[in-house]
């Protein structure tokens, strides 16, 4: 049994250590949210905060992730309420939205570490691939997100 | 109870839900002679419920796959109903022939970019007819006529009493009436919904991550499979080691499949684990002995067999084009979950033609069609890999191996080298243009696989296939000796739609080659274009707009430089103008790309201007990175390492003007996508004098 604690929540797992963390939150958790794109960390579908960082889970095994905080997109807001979110919402970003996890996860880390990203920034930070091509609306959301979470402080 | 009406396109049905809710059905037909009976009534599409807590449930055909089908298809049954967009939810309908697309030859099909342009009408109606009945039902209930109540926003009002009732509160007693025989269509200057910027109605779900994909869903005592297929196309299967894979944790059963051969466990990365253990082996195949530099020789020798043109004038141009296979690479890998049983087959999965996963489900299950259910989640990309059904196939041939629920999902490797590929092609023009500049003759050749044959093959027996030279013929520019012939070449690669399909390849073809026929002709080749599309206003206008919006003419940096390009496919007309620039170590860099489309009657603005947006972002990715090369009969490439997608760093300021206008509808999904190629490759040439021939431009010397 190893110890995984998401989103607040600690969970027993019955899985090998050596397991990617993207398969232990789909399969054992029941935690779909996070998306399965490639398996060898190029496309950011999977990526998920461990201690505010973003990773690839497919490239992170359970073993490795186990103690530490982590979190999910469920654990960003189930009520959209999160400033991510909501210039997510208002900006209309996702089309297929398969991404848009990962997306907004890494916009997440980006925004807490750097509070106004300059473009800069945003394209160094912003790795995820996004085949319907949602980018030039990813990076009006990511500046209304920071425009909000200022308000908000 | 069950009331029926007919009226000359429409045959609608109506009946009660749980006893307390409404449920609208209908059909469409387009024979006027064709007559139905009310015994025929289970065969109508429900599309509306009603539900007595005034949930609104709306049944549309279109798979929700990015492109927004799911709110443009509601908010045209939602305008004629007058419900509350608040209160709605939409689901895709399950099979059925009330869904079939007029468009695409009555089959279950989103694509063609025809949610919109295939269903006005048909939505239009049915969510009038509701909304008659539910007045109805007001009316009765008030004792007043019709015609003094009036519905709104989800109720029906008698103002003169200031009277309400909410639809949940009508549903019971609209659903015992009959519908109307001809349900008045609310006119365009009432709409409340249709030409606004609605949101999405798929979004909140797709910010929080309870949206559910393909690869979300999850069945009690459900199992997960890894499958392998011959890396040469069309190979068999020559030994694996079953032992092996069974020793692997979670392991349960190993299972053949058409092609290939599948590991079953109780998690994806147990049948991942198993099927490497397995190590399945092949042999022969179809592609066996191709590589990517056969392909192009069996392409120059197609275009030889065509023969060149006899060409004269002031002067010439003897030009050739190439564009390799690329992948559709949706980000959701192709998946399915199945549940066979000894009388019924439950399939989940995110598709995008229900009528082939039926089929395939009643030929893998050995059941019948009314057996089957096809359930269709949201899509994580479709951009055409999702008409196809390879993927129901596996699945229910092995739940029904393992009379279980199955969910099967490629490995991005699987996914990558057994796509159905956009064809390699290669087209050549022969140009003259006159002592005014203007082309006098236009010769073109194209060799390529025949797309409309992969679902109806004698097209490839003719060389006739619209769909192929889809954007080289015709072309909107005024030509006196137009000359265009196509040729099939067939290199046993699996072959299918992407996204724009021929306008992809002739639009980068052709408006290349108008390009350096401007060239030749010593005129600005925006001027060049308006010039010869004098016959073609609609064209004209949008060429002039996007010229204006991208301030064609002014003076750019060093280094920069403007291309523009045209297109008219899926009814609508699209025109790009890309800036780009080139560094002095030969790395492109581009700065911006304005687009103008003309769609027809929009219903969303907003979401055709994502689809126009995300278009050119995909046309880009194409033209600048992505190619399918094929060694020993093989894919080369297996993942997002070696075949690379535009990532947010590269991709471009873009700006998208919306003619509104009162033409029919046209398409928005795909129209966006061809122009972006050509405009880029023109603005590399206005930047530094070379012509970019071959996609993708790539390491290609700038």
């Amino acid at each position: 049994m190893l110890t995984l604690t998401i989103n607040g929540t600690t969970h027993q797992v019955d899985v090998e250590s050596e397991t990617p963390l993207l398969w232990a939150l789909r399969d054992t958790l029941g935690l779909t949210g996070t998306k399965f794109g490639c398996g060898i960390g190029q496309c950011g579908a999977c990526t998920v905060l461990i201690r505010r960082a973003p990773f690839r889970s497919c490239g992170i095994t359970v073993g490795e992730a186990a103690g530490k905080k982590i979190q999910t997109i469920e654990g960003l807001s189930t009520d959209n309420t999160h400033p991510v979110q909501q210039a997510w919402i208002m900006e209309q970003v996702p089309q297929c939205g398969y991404c848009q996890s990962g997306q907004i996860l890494a916009a997440v880390s980006l925004l807490r570490k750097n509070t106004n990203p300059t473009d800069k920034d945003i394209d160094r930070a912003m790795s995820n691939l996004c085949r319907c091509g949602t980018y030039p609306r990813i990076r009006k959301a990511i500046k209304r997100a920071a425009k909000l979470a200022e308000a908000e402080q | 109870m069950i009331a029926t009406a007919m009226s000359r396109r429409t045959f609608l049905k109506v009946t009660t839900v749980a006893g307390t809710g409404l449920a609208v059905g209908c059909v469409f037909d387009n024979e006027p002679t064709l007559t139905m009976s009310a015994g025929e009534g289970g065969q109508l599409g429900l599309w509306v419920r009603i539900s007595p807590d005034n949930r609104i449930t709306l049944v549309v055909p279109a798979s929700e796959m990015g492109q927004g089908a799911h709110t443009g298809q509601a908010m045209l049954l939602a305008e004629q109903l007058e419900a509350d967009w608040d209160t709605i939810e939409v689901v895709t309908a399950p099979v059925g022939s009330a869904y079939g697309n007029k468009k695409i030859m009555y089959q279950q099909v989103t694509g063609g970019s025809s949610s919109v342009t295939a269903w006005w009408d048909e939505l239009s109606e049915v969510g009038a007819a509701t909304r008659e009945l539910l007045v109805e039902a007001a009316a009765q209930q008030w004792q007043v006529s019709d015609s003094q109540c009036t519905a709104r926003a989800g109720r029906v009002y008698h103002e003169a009493t200031a009277r309400s009732l909410s639809y949940g509160q009508l549903a019971g007693a609209a659903s015992r009436l009959s519908p109307p025989w001809r349900p008045k269509i609310k006119p365009r200057e009432a709409y409340r919904l249709i030409g606004k910027p609605i949101p999405r109605l798929d979004i909140p779900a797709k910010v929080n991550g309870s949206a559910v994909f393909g690869i979300d869903v999850r069945r009690p005592g459900m199992r997960f499979a890894a499958v392998s297929q011959s890396p040469v196309f069309g190979g068999e299967l020559t030994s694996y080691d079953e032992r092996s894979a069974l020793a692997i944790k979670g392991v349960e059963s190993v299972v053949a499949v058409p092609n290939g051969i599948a590991v079953v466990a109780d998690s994806t990365w147990h049948a991942h684990k198993g099927l490497e253990a397995l190590g399945p082996k092949f042999a022969g195949g179809v592609t066996r002995g191709l590589d990517s530099a056969k392909v192009d020789a069996m392409l120059r020798a197609k275009l030889d067999e065509m023969g060149k043109a006899e060409i004269k004038g002031a002067e010439t141009i003897d030009v050739e084009y190439q564009v390799p296979f690329l992948m559709h690479a949706t980000l959701e890998p192709m998946n399915c979950t199945a549940h066979v049983t000894e009388n019924s087959c439950d399939v989940w999965v995110p598709a995008q033609n229900q009528d082939r996963c039926e089929s395939a489900a009643v030929d893998a299950s050995g059941l019948s069609s009314d057996q089957v259910n096809i359930h269709t989640t949201l899509c994580g990309g479709g951009f055409g890999r999702r008409l196809e059904s390879d993927f129901v196939t596996q699945a229910v041939t092995i739940s029904r191996a393992v009379s279980k629920p199955v969910q099967v999902i490629w490995s991005r490797e699987e996914d990558t080298r057994h796509g159905f590929y956009r064809p390699a092609s290669m087209s050549r023009f022969q140009i003259s243009v006159g002592t005014d500049g203007k082309p006098e003759r236009w010769a073109n050749q194209l060799a390529c696989p025949s797309v409309a044959a992969t679902f109806f093959p004698p097209v490839a027996w003719f060389d006739f296939d619209p769909t192929t030279y889809e954007g080289a013929k015709p072309i909107p520019y005024t030509v006196p000796d137009f000359d265009m012939e196509y040729t099939n070449v067939d290199f046993g690669v699996p072959i299918g739609s992407l996204r724009s399909v021929g306008a992809l390849h002739n639009c980068f073809y052709v408006e290349s080659a108008i390009d350096e026929a401007a060239h030749l002709a010593r005129v600005d080749p925006f001027e060049y274009r308006r010039e010869l599309l004098g016959e073609h206003p609609r064209h004209k206008k949008v060429l002039e707009s996007v010229a204006k919006a991208s301030n064609w003419g002014t003076a750019l940096p060093e280094g920069h430089g403007r291309g523009i390009a045209i297109i008219e496919c899926f009814d609508s007309v699209v025109a790009q103008v890309a800036e780009v620039s080139i560094t002095g170590r030969g790395r492109l860099k581009i700065h911006r790309v304005d687009c103008v489309v003309d769609c027809g009657r929009v219903v969303n603005p907003d979401i055709v201007k994502s689809q126009m947006q995300g278009g050119i972002v995909f046309g880009l990715s194409i033209a600048t990175r992505e190619e399918i090369t094929i060694k020993d009969g093989r894919v080369v490439q297996s993942n997002f390492d070696d075949y690379r997608i535009m990532k947010l760093k590269d991709s471009p300021i873009i700006n998208v003007h919306v003619i509104q206008s009162d033409r029919e509808s046209g398409g928005a999904g795909e129209p966006g996508v061809p122009c972006a190629a050509p405009a880029l490759t023109n603005a590399i040439f206005a930047a530094t004098g070379k012509r970019i021939r071959r996609l993708p431009i790539g390491k290609q010397q700038l």
